[in-house]
């Protein structure tokens, strides 16, 4: 059952005085399923709505319903056009021109050009907006990461309207995976005269929050929800079914698992894992999505022992991936030893068929952990230091890093002391390198094994484990300006493979993504990088 | 009487002025910041952010800015949530956290008086078992299950009330129950003893000597005195059960100011840190203030000086 705890005595007390004053009656809904509107619960609020600043994953279900971009994606999670109708792509693989399609308009029917794709991207350049992806657009853009550091002028930033349907691009390096990254939702167009009359506040009003997606705001209430309602000014408003969406925020799963079983909404992400086992066979409602994420551990390379690669393998292999995922994790997901996750498919295979190469058990090998661990001087775990394994404060986490330390402790013979922290004070740890192993893991940014092999680079952002290898780097910036995708794809498993023999990590598994959605609600879509779109959905009569 | 209350507002200021002043130096020394999100920031990007925030000030310039805020009620903007200032947070969520504590503390008094007082008179009797058994499950239980298995009973099995949300009374229902859990048997508790102590001393004796009836003993003498450290207690529970409960407000997702308590702080949110402990303290300080007023009132031994 939901709730596993026993009935307890007490609520004898307040029922009693619940019976005082409930008044009986048929069951009261927040809202009833109506044709064509949906309630979808979301776990937590987004830190903003605005889509040049936030970097929120919270925010994903509202960017992708408000806006779409140059391209986006399909319910197959395929890159499809968007605002653009076509583009071609210099053969130096440099300079991108994108076609938008004729009569393109915003939410409030006023019509939207190049020139407002322009003025959106100069605007998360500019630093006073605190644009949390500002690096999407440095890292790429010929001029953009001169113009946010102050130092280049805004002409040179190489996003041109060449007329009002055609817009230019220029990149520093033929990123071979730039249409990614060009789906984000940092790169939609803003509605200029909303944005400059306020700045910070056009996303707070339905009447200023002028948007050119699918959907728009038709309310909102801090805290509570927001409701979006059909734009009859999207491109491709003939398609749109829903007229309504109601967004309400329900933070405990639990809460949001009872009102979907009793009808109150439509849908909910996150289901709480303790339940899956029992929704996997007895709902019809549950789907599990294979995810473009893996969820490893960070090891300190900086530290002895873990400075020795040997020592991170012994780890690695001394743990029993699928107990892990069937008996703790209790989601189907796919136990792995690499990095990069199923998804991204090249000239017919995934690029992850190539990981059966490496040899890979999903069970323990208790004795090529012990042997590496002898290698490096710790015969049967003598003398190795106490192994602090760090998490933060999450009830799926926590099982994790038991299960976790009892493998440790078991197979390899050394002695493990969990440790745990809230967020910010883990990741503030962690950044520091001021831990051994912890908990950590990637969600991709972009369907392309770049958005995870670029992490490990000497000088990423989020390489927080002290991974310095020339040989990987070399590599990574080999791909990033290889215009032949067969050729990028063969250096990038070459720095797989090195990563896979340095375990600078220790991964265990690619993710999976659960959703909640009632069977009367068709042809939504959640994608691998869990983005969830319902332009295409429609709610069936009951 | 004009003169103590002077004195008492001006004490008032000046508690609250401590509370900013902690508030601000425990929360800057916290590892982690209002930036901290899912994913490490690219230096550049952080240093926008903390430059448009004001954060690279010295501290004591953040200090002093804070307050000159603070003088004309302005809390600031949420660092967290962008475009959202921490009045607003109070504005939405306080109407509906401040609406759940009210009933509560009527249910509570309601309940908790008569509980107490037929606790104490009928002592050692099955009522006053029967009444302490379920005080003290009360006060053991944490709300949040006596919450979850209201909702389990009432939203899932029976499917009288609404799951979530207050969109309709129903949805009160539950909420105001499972909030008042503790409180109602707390005071239930507070209640028989302090009338069970009353009924002991000399003057009770007295009155019942006279030949005063056994309510006329009860009403007029015994539950004046008795209602004394109830009174007191009820300042600090009615600034709690007004400024909402972030485990009500999680579990029956009520959008009110409650959540606000552990999310800024879990946010490193350091304008809505500050903002909803200004707000409750304040709250606070005038409900002990109130109730200090009261005093005099109930007992007319008790002198403001």
């Amino acid at each position: 059952m939901k709730f596993r705890m026993k009935f307890p005595l007490s609520a004898l007390a307040t029922m009693t005085l619940a019976a005082l004053l409930a008044a009986c009656g048929g069951a009261a809904k927040e809202a009833a399923v109506a044709p064509g509107k949906i309630v979808f619960a979301l776990q937590s609020e987004p830190d903003g709505y605005d889509p040049g600043i936030t970097n929120n994953s919270f925010a994903s279900p509202f960017m992708t319903q408000l806006f779409e971009g140059l391209v986006t994606y399909d319910a197959k999670g395929e890159i499809v056009p968007g605002n653009a109708e076509s583009w071609t792509i210099s053969p130096d693989g440099k300079t991108y021109a994108f076609k938008l399609r004729k009569g393109l308009k915003w939410s409030n029917g006023k019509p939207l050009t190049a020139k407002d794709y322009v003025y959106s991207l100069l605007r998360v350049l500019d630093p006073k907006t605190g644009a949390r992806y500002a690096d999407m657009l440095t890292v790429y853009i010929v001029g953009a990461e001169e113009y946010y550091a102050g130092t280049g002028p805004k002409d040179a930033v190489a996003v041109k309207a060449v007329d009002d349907l055609t817009l230019q691009i220029t990149l520093k390096e033929p990123a071979p995976y730039y249409l990614g990254i060009l789906a984000m939702w940092v790169y939609s167009p803003v509605y200029q005269e909303a944005v400059e009359a306020s700045p910070e506040r056009w996303t707070m009003d339905p009447a200023t929050f002028i948007s050119n997606g699918p959907f728009k705001v038709a309310s909102m209430k801090l805290g509570e929800g927001v409701v979006l309602q059909k734009n009859e000014n999207y491109w491709n408003a003939a398609s749109v079914k829903l007229s309504e969406i109601n967004f309400r925020f329900i933070l405990e799963p639990a809460t949001a698992l009872s009102a979907f079983e009793k009808g109150e909404i439509d849908g909910f992400r996150e289901v709480p894992a303790s339940d899956i086992p029992r929704l996997r066979t007895g709902s019809d409602s549950l789907h599990i999505l294979p995810a473009f994420g893996t969820t490893f551990y960070d090891v300190n390379t900086t530290k002895k022992p873990y400075s020795d690669a040997r020592v991170r393998k012994a780890l690695a292999l001394a743990l029993d991936r699928d107990e892990l995922i069937d008996n703790v994790l209790q989601a189907p997901s796919t136990p792995t030893l690499a990095l990069v996750a199923p998804g991204y498919v090249f000239g017919g295979a995934d690029f992850t068929a190539a990981h059966a190469k490496y040899g890979f058990s999903s069970k323990a090998d208790v004795e090529g952990a012990r042997k590496l661990l002898a290698e490096a001087g710790y015969p049967d775990g003598k003398g190795f230091p106490v192994l602090e394994l760090s998490y933060y404060t999450n009830a799926t986490v926590k099982k994790m890093v038991e299960a976790m330390q009892q493998m440790w402790e078991k197979n390899l013979g050394i002695k493990v002391k969990i440790k745990v922290q809230d967020w910010a004070i883990y990741y503030a740890d962690i950044q520091a390198l001021n831990y051994d192993v912890g908990a950590m893991g990637w969600g991709g940014d972009y369907l392309h094994p770049m958005t995870f092999l670029q992490l490990f680079t000497s000088n990423s952002t989020n390489n927080l484990v002290g991974y310095k290898n020339p040989e990987y780097d070399d590599l990574i910036a080999k791909t990033i300006v290889e215009t032949d995708p067969a050729k990028a794809v063969e250096l990038m498993h070459r720095a797989e493979d090195i990563f896979v023999r340095d375990q600078p990590v220790i991964s265990l598994y690619s993710r999976s993504n659960t959703i909640m959605m009632a069977p009367h609600v068709k042809n939504w879509a959640l994608t691998a990088l869990a983005n969830l779109y319902f332009k295409d959905a429609y709610v069936e009569k009951k | 009487m004009a003169w103590y209350v002077a004195k008492r507002v001006a004490t008032m200021f000046a508690t609250l002025f401590a509370v900013v002043l902690l508030t601000f130096m425990l929360m800057h020394s916290i590892p982690g910041g209002p930036f901290t999100a899912e994913r490490k920031l690219p230096d550049a990007v952080e240093q926008a952010l903390v430059k448009k925030y004001n954060l690279d000030a010295p501290l004591h310039e953040q200090f002093i800015d804070y307050v000159r805020g603070l003088l004309v009620f302005d809390l600031g903007p949420s660092f967290k949530y962008e475009g959202r200032s921490v009045n607003e947070f109070i504005a939405e969520g306080f109407p509906l956290s401040s609406r759940l504590g009210l009933m509560s503390i009527v249910f509570i008094l309601f309940l908790a008086l008569p509980l107490g007082c037929v606790s104490a008179i009928k002592s050692g009797k099955w009522q006053d078992l029967l009444i302490m058994f379920l005080a003290t499950l009360g006060i053991t239980i944490p709300s949040f299950v006596i919450a979850t298995a209201l909702m389990y009973l009432f939203s899932y099995r029976l499917g009288w009330l609404p799951v979530f949300g207050v969109s309709s009374v129903k949805g009160y229902v539950l909420p105001v129950i499972a909030l008042s859990g503790y409180s109602l048997a707390f005071i239930t508790r507070l209640m028989r003893s302090s009338l069970l102590e009353v009924m002991g001393q000399d003057y009770i004796r007295t009155a019942r000597a006279k030949g005063l009836s056994e309510t006329a003993v009860l009403v007029k003498h015994a539950m004046r005195n008795a209602l004394l450290p109830v009174v007191t207690i009820l300042g600090p529970t009615l600034a709690s059960l007004l400024t909402g409960s972030f485990v009500i407000e999680k579990i029956f997702a009520l959008p009110g100011m409650g959540i606000h308590f552990v999310t800024s702080i879990a946010n490193r949110d350091y304008t809505a840190i500050m903002g909803i402990t200004i707000f409750y303290a304040t709250i606070l300080v005038a409900m002990v203030f109130i109730v200090d007023i009261f005093y005099v009132m109930i007992d007319p031994r008790i002198k403001l000086q």
